[in-house]
């Protein structure tokens, strides 16, 4: 019998094989990253062999393949196939800022180390004990340490790996920290043990065990940029590697809300508890969807704004977490989350592209990109009015779902603030839009080409929007199959 | 193949070869005009493979999302009303569309135009397959975009342009009366599936009967816009700015039409609602007169056609309103179709004839110059005007019996809406083909190219046979006749045919200028430049307002405003990211106390 976790097995092999590879190969590097590529892609397609699990199959109780883990998996490895593709369209711009004592030096770990976040992220989403939450969360975090500060002669990159370390460092400290308080209560690590013992903590207990999970929650919280924990976000996100950047805001993300969700199950499902985390949720998703929509107006950064953008993401995710009473609100996150993977992958790919042409990737970059590369701009504005939520894509079906779930569990006031920084939304997505049509080139501005596998990948993408936005049933059906 | 994927296939094809022609239909003419009449021509073939299997069908249905607690799911409707309109409105299409071939082998845009057309042809059969009233709506919409293409299809000439915007806005008004009755229903019966809806009429309590007639009233909104009923007419005569094949199509055979067969689809609606019924049955009934009275003082051919086009819309219309089955409105649908449509590309093919001269008072004598256009004209008139034992009269007198039954009022006026149909087409007929020719043209005019003259004599054959009871009985088969019809109603109504007949022979069979001049019929009872006085007072004083709330309240309170408040904002923002460690640290230590005080203490 398959293991149930052959498929990390795997994806850890395969990183270990490729560094291998990069110690004996001595031409071009980017085989590495397309070796990756394709058997990644192989991984992904085993995925629909293996169907997921009941509980009682897998003898590891760490360990669940839900349906929930089992679509994540798939999300994570199309993340990390997409990031691989974009570092090897970012090696040109990497090389310069790695001090190199041969040629292409540096770029092997950089292809091969998404590989093993991947893997580590994998665990994350089948996490089922705190004790593998952690571990599982610290290989990835680790990772991305490394990727984020991986351009040492970019000043931006350095200090934006310093940050992400010295403020991760804080919240795995209050992850643990937390761990400790609710194993004393509950005297598990596991989940399903917590959520047996929880009915029964007395009362006198209960203000602990909501101190343990809050610490837990910080540490969460800052996984997903929720605010107030989202200070690191904007300084990381733009200085590190535009593809890590990328990877960083989706997979990481869409991990953290999968642990997010495990962690939570057994506390809104005991009565004694529900109320109080509710509460917190509703309080969180409130002032995250207020502050990421707001600040992201007067970004005049692209990268930045996406960053933002990132936390305003958070902030409607979070709406669907304030409301997992209700029956649709899990698949409402996962929906979200994949059309979040599709057209934040977009925007990235876009930028990427531009920046190399332009040399910066402030908004100002992009005035008269229709005229100068029609291609990307019409995938960029693609990307954004999906972000923005513009019917017949894939965003807007998303908060469509979200915020039917809200509506359902009466989360009313959520939805209210959501439908206004919706239209905060609309007007810096736009803001982007206007430059791309509206502002003349600059006169030093060149055309752009793409790569024909780039235009492929933009069309696939661009594509993948639209039909899901218009027919989303085969997500969706993913996510509730059993 | 299996039938229940064949109603897809029928619907997406079209879809698929828009999309085909709008990628490379600028590279071939001849592959823009394959495609479409591949497309066509398929769902023709699936068409009457459905019709002639009597297996009940059950097609296949989509989830279109599923959430653990609602579900949504598309469906078609395959039922005796929708195979019947799914044979008219393919095989129609695929004429039309070889007729096109021929008539705009001259023209720029032929691709698109041919793309025009399959979007059309997908959009009027979502209409026609559709299961829900959601889904009919959207198709409804498509059908109003893909016609405001084809309508301004010349759209460098300013006529074509305002046309084509015209048409669309009247429709937006009738549409949201449909869009305003869908939400009725739905408050009346939960639904908006027509199964289900029905299923729930019989003895229902509803949230009040009121909501149903004000709903069924709405909708029906829909078609006043769609099938061009008085008030909203006024697009119809000037949307044959379009190209003439696609009046044919759109605003003769199958578009206009639509609002028709909505009334037929939700007709076990419209039972239960008697004030609705009689609403349908007046704006009808009037409709055909008014607009049979316009016609007799029109002078270019195509717009004589459209308004006999709304006339006989207005008799539908009025079955609809008057009749105990759907099918008896459905019946002069069928036969309407073909013959007006017939009529229409003869009238294109006249008008090729004759360089695109489109005044019937510049032709004249075209008898022995165009032959066989003169045939098929001559088919499609005597059905329309109701000559004995051509299609028109089966239909049309059977919708006129019911009225004089139900309403006879009605009834009586739609006797005389008859008279005036068989003398404005007489008129037409010896002002074009007899006579003197009237102007150079008329005497250089040639017969039309085989491309363009087969798919008349082909439409000729449904147009003469199309109302006999070996058409009626497998397509209708729902038929019911009334019973207390006075005597005098078929001689009335054989005196007004033929009435027509000889008044339009004495006056215009050598008549070189109209003998007739009555104004107010010419210019269509002044209902055009009424609506032009109240759009042009009201919406400048609307403009004025707008403008003045635009400038003092939009863009300096709303605009600047929040524009001020979101730079204040990021600025207050920007003074906490500051980019210092120690201070993120801070903040981050802040929304531990506080994300804590918030769990526990409150």
């Amino acid at each position: 019998m398959i293991v149930p976790y052959a498929l990390e097995i795997s994806v850890v092999c395969v990183g270990i094989f490729l560094l291998m590879v990069d110690a004996f190969l001595k031409t071009d590097k980017t085989t590495i990253a397309w070796t990756g590529v394709v058997v990644l892609l192989a991984i992904f397609g085993l995925t629909f062999a293996l169907g997921p699990m009941p509980k009682g199959v897998i003898p590891e109780a760490f360990y669940v393949l839900d349906p929930t883990a089992l679509f994540f998996k798939r999300f994570l490895l199309l993340a990390t196939v997409l990031t691989l593709i974009l570092s090897i369209d970012y090696s040109p711009v990497y090389q310069k800022f790695v001090p190199a004592a041969v040629p292409q030096a540096g770029l092997g770990e950089f292809f091969t180390l998404p590989v093993f976040a991947c893997a580590g992220m994998m665990f994350m989403v089948s996490a089922n004990d705190f004790i593998m939450i952690f571990v599982a969360l610290e290989l990835v975090t680790i990772t991305f340490y490394v990727l984020v500060a991986s351009m040492r002669k970019n000043q931006g990159s350095l200090e934006a790996g310093v940050k992400y370390l010295i403020l991760g460092a804080l919240s795995t400290g209050f992850l643990v920290y937390g761990i400790t308080w609710l194993y004393g209560i509950t005297g598990y690590t596991s989940l399903d043990g917590i959520q047996s013992v929880l009915p029964r903590v007395p009362e006198q207990y209960q203000p602990s065990v909501l101190f343990g999970l809050g610490l837990v929650l910080v540490a969460l919280g800052f996984k997903v940029a929720a605010v107030p924990f989202q200070f690191w976000v904007p300084d990381v996100y733009q200085g590190a590697p535009t593809p890590v950047t990328a990877y960083l805001s989706v997979a990481s993300k869409a991990a953290g809300f999968v642990v997010l969700l495990r962690v939570l199950e057994p506390f809104v499902t005991t009565p004694t508890f529900q109320v109080k985390v509710f509460g917190i949720l509703t309080i969180l998703a409130a002032v995250t969807l207020i502050l990421g929509n707001l600040a992201a107006m007067s970004q005049q950064n692209l990268k930045r704004l996406l960053a933002y953008s990132s936390i305003a993401h958070a902030g409607y995710l979070l709406v669907a977490v304030a409301s997992l009473s209700a029956p649709g609100a899990k698949v409402a996150i996962g929906f979200y989350l994949g059309g979040y993977l599709l057209m934040t992958f977009l925007a990235f790919l876009v930028l990427l592209n531009v920046a190399k042409v332009s040399g910066g990737d402030d908004i100002r970059d992009f005035n008269g990109l229709g005229k100068r590369s029609p291609v990307l701009a019409l995938a960029l504005l693609i990307s954004m009015l999906s972000l923005a939520g513009l019917p017949f894509t894939i965003g807007f079906l998303g908060k469509f779902f979200i915020f039917e779930a809200a509506l359902a569990s009466g989360q009313y006031v959520l939805v209210v603030l959501g439908a206004i920084t919706v239209a905060c939304g609309f007007y810096y997505y736009l803001k982007v839009v206007m430059a791309m049509y509206w502002q003349p080139p600059a006169p030093s501005a060149t055309n752009i080409q793409v790569s024909p596998f780039g235009q492929f990948l933009i069309a696939l993408l661009v594509l993948a929007i639209i039909i899901f936005g218009i027919f989303p049933q085969p997500i969706l059906g993913a996510l509730t199959h059993l | 193949m299996s039938t229940s994927l064949a109603p897809w296939i029928i619907l997406f094809a079209p879809l698929v070869a828009a999309t085909l022609i709008l990628f490379f239909g600028r590279y071939s003419k001849p592959l823009s005009a394959g495609l479409a009449i591949a497309a066509a021509a398929l769902g023709a073939y699936l068409s009457w493979t459905l019709f002639l299997s009597h297996e009940p069908i059950e097609a296949a249905k989509f989830t279109w999302l599923s959430l653990p607690n609602f579900t949504v799911e598309i469906g078609v409707t395959i039922d005796q009303l929708s195979k019947v309109m799914l044979i008219v409105v393919t095989n129609i299409a695929t004429l039309v569309f070889i007729y096109s071939i021929g008539y705009m082998d001259h023209e720029e845009g032929y691709w698109r135009y041919f793309g025009g057309l399959a979007l059309f042809l997908f959009s009027m059969l979502g209409i026609v397959l559709a299961d829900n009233l959601v889904m009919m709506f959207i198709f409804w919409e498509l059908v109003g975009v893909s016609s405001y293409i084809l309508i301004g299809h010349y759209y460098s000439k300013d006529s074509a342009a305002d046309a084509c915007k015209q048409a669309f806005l009247v429709n937006r008004i009738g549409d949201f009366g449909f869009m305003l009755g869908i939400l009725f229903v739905w408050l009346a019966t939960g639904s908006i599936v027509f199964s289900e809806i029905f299923a729930k009429i019989p003895g229902a309590q509803f949230a009040g009967p009121a909501t149903l007639t004000i709903g069924a009233i709405l909708l029906f909104c829909g078609t006043i816009g769609k099938s061009a009923q008085l008030p909203l007419h006024v697009w119809l005569p000037n949307s044959m700015e379009g190209p003439t094949p696609v009046s044919s199509l759109l605003h003769a055979a199958t578009m206009v039409a639509a609002g028709v067969y909505m009334l037929a689809r939700i007709f076990p609606l419209l039972l239960t609602v008697d004030i609705a019924r009689d609403v349908i049955a007046w704006v009808g009934g009037i409709t055909c007169v008014v607009a049979a009275l316009m016609a007799t003082q029109q002078n270019d051919i195509k717009r004589i056609l459209a308004y006999s086009t709304i006339s006989q819309l207005g008799y539908m219309v009025l079955g609809a309103g008057v009749a105990p089955t759907a099918d008896v409105p459905m019946f002069h649908l069928f036969t309407h179709a073909f013959f007006k449509c017939l009529l229409f590309l003869c009238s294109g093919s006249v008008i090729l004839g004759m360089h695109h001269e489109q005044d019937i008072w510049k032709m004249g004598a075209l008898k022995n110059k165009m032959p066989i256009t003169l045939l098929c004209t001559l088919a499609g008139l005597l059905a329309l005007a109701g000559c004995p034992f051509f299609s028109g009269y089966f239909s049309k007198d059977l919708i006129i019996a019911w009225a004089v039954e139900e309403q006879p009022i009605l009834g009586w006026l739609s006797v005389f809406a008859a008279g005036l149909t068989s003398f404005y087409m007489f008129r037409l007929f010896f002002v074009v083909f007899f006579g003197k020719p009237k102007s150079d043209h008329a005497k250089h005019a040639h017969e039309s190219p085989a491309v363009m003259v087969i798919p008349l004599l082909l439409l000729s054959i449904p147009a003469v046979i199309g109302g006999y009871g070996f058409i009626e009985h497998p397509f209708f088969p729902h038929i019911e006749h009334p019973h207390h019809v006075p005597e005098i109603l078929h001689i009335a109504l054989l005196a007004m045919f033929i009435g027509g007949l000889v008044l339009g022979f004495l006056l215009y069979f050598k008549a070189d200028k109209d003998p007739l001049n009555i104004p107010f019929f010419a210019n269509r009872f002044y209902i055009d430049d009424l609506y032009a006085w109240i759009v042009k007072t009201f919406q400048d004083g609307l403009a004025w307002v707008s403008a003045w709330a635009d400038r003092w309240i939009v863009d300096l309170i709303l605009a600047r405003g929040t524009a001020l408040a979101a730079v204040v904002f990021g600025h207050v923002l920007r003074c906490l990211q500051i980019g210092n460690i120690q201070a993120y640290a801070f903040f981050f230590g802040a929304g531990v106390v506080g994300l804590l005080y918030f769990l526990i203490v409150r």
